[in-house]
């Protein structure tokens, strides 16, 4: 259902404030959500002010500063470094993102740091993500073949081979799923752009032999046509693909073809 | 475990043109639905007279009735346009960022001009 408003126990509140020691006269104000799940408390704003002179380009680095130097409690996900995991996914300056892509250059003002949007906080920048993983599940994301055995190559040309860029390098980061208003209001029943995106890439590979079935499986009110391309997803992932076009090519398919 | 808080959502995430086009798209369609009752309305009092009609068109020419005539003309407008641009992205074209972009400014100026449009031609400027 669609909920404006936050519940009361997920209501922020302003937390502490972390002074800079050093001196410098390069700071920057960086904002961040915190909640301890070993208190009784309610999330709350951190603001730390950090000296930008001393720490690299991305928003990862802020963060890595801030447990090292600054404040060692604050808690997040982050493991390459490099966008290839996925992990340091999370809401930066209001737009969902990498934290070691995402340049803090590009944030005017304050940097603002929350967790993805919409989820249960595990604790402070960790959203939890079950669910999603759930659906991921539900849509079978692997090869279905029953013609070939299982030691003979499957053969596939180089055009179909090409219809799968653009899907399989999706990292599952959820910035886009957890960016859709819809998924937001549906996540429950509404695959999101994330889970959706997959099955497009399963649905057009050659070698599958289940189309049809995959086809039938999303052909579902809820499941997939949530999607009303508000194109918060295509905005937010840090890859750069585009969730809402292989929703659109599912539609058309389903449009399209006696399923 | 059960008293997680919910990460805040709506309340931060920033808004970019396709977004705002989506969500004035859903409000111009509320707009619309009332439009058409108010337009029916107005022809019911057509045919019940001139004295009744005269009722009508004392109220759709004052202020409030020209706000209402005006904002009527723009959501019929901006929900025109952004239908079209809903069609052609249901064939599966105008999804790069770039495109959205421009495709989104095009409705909101768009239904602008377009209103404007019918004001000129009703009014019989031109």
């Amino acid at each position: 259902m669609v909920q404006l408003s936050l519940p009361k126990n997920s209501e922020i509140k302003k937390g502490k404030y972390f002074k800079d020691k050093t001196g410098s006269k390069n700071l920057r104000k960086v904002n961040i959500y915190r909640w301890d799940p070993s208190t009784d408390e309610g999330p709350r704003i951190d603001t730390y002010e950090v000296d930008m002179d001393n720490c690299p380009s991305k928003v990862l680095d802020i963060l890595n500063k801030i447990k090292n130097e600054i404040d060692s409690t604050i808690t997040y996900r982050r493991s390459c470094a490099h966008g290839v995991c996925g992990s340091c996914a999370m809401n930066i300056g209001g737009k969902n993102g990498l934290a070691c892509t995402t340049p803090h250059a590009e944030i005017e003002g304050d940097i603002d740091i929350y967790p993805l949007p919409h989820l249960k906080v595990k604790k402070d920048l960790i959203g939890d993500l079950d669910g999603l993983y759930k659906q991921y599940q539900s849509i079978e994301p692997w090869l279905k073949n029953n013609s070939t055995k299982e030691t003979t190559e499957i053969y596939q040309s180089k055009e179909d081979r090409a219809k799968l860029d653009g899907a399989y390098e999706c990292i599952m980061c959820a910035c886009c799923s957890t960016s859709c208003p819809s998924y937001w209001w549906n996540g429950d029943k509404y695959l999101g752009p994330a889970v959706l995106l997959q099955a497009y890439r399963w649905i057009i590979d050659s070698r599958d032999e289940e189309r049809k079935a995959r086809l039938k499986k999303v052909a579902d009110e809820l499941k997939l046509y949530r999607c009303h391309t508000i194109l918060n997803c295509t905005n937010a992932c840090p890859k750069g693909l585009n969730p809402a076009k292989a929703i659109a090519e599912i539609k058309k398919m389903l449009a399209t073809a006696n399923v | 475990m059960e008293n997680r808080p919910l990460s805040p959502h709506i309340q931060i995430y920033k808004w970019h043109i396709s977004s705002l086009v989506s969500i004035s798209h859903r409000i111009t369609g509320i707009i619309n639905f009332f439009a058409i009752t108010l337009i029916c309305i107005w022809f019911a009092f057509m045919l019940l007279g001139e004295s009744e009609y005269q009722t009508i068109k004392i109220f759709l020419e004052s202020f409030l009735g020209k706000f209402i005539l005006i904002g009527i003309t723009w959501s019929f407008s901006f929900q025109m346009l952004s239908e079209i641009r809903h069609l052609i992205m249901d064939l599966g074209y105008g999804f790069e960022l770039q495109t959205t972009k421009i495709t989104g400014l095009l409705v909101i100026f768009g239904s602008i001009f377009l209103t404007i449009l019918v004001y000129i031609f009703g009014r019989g400027v031109i």
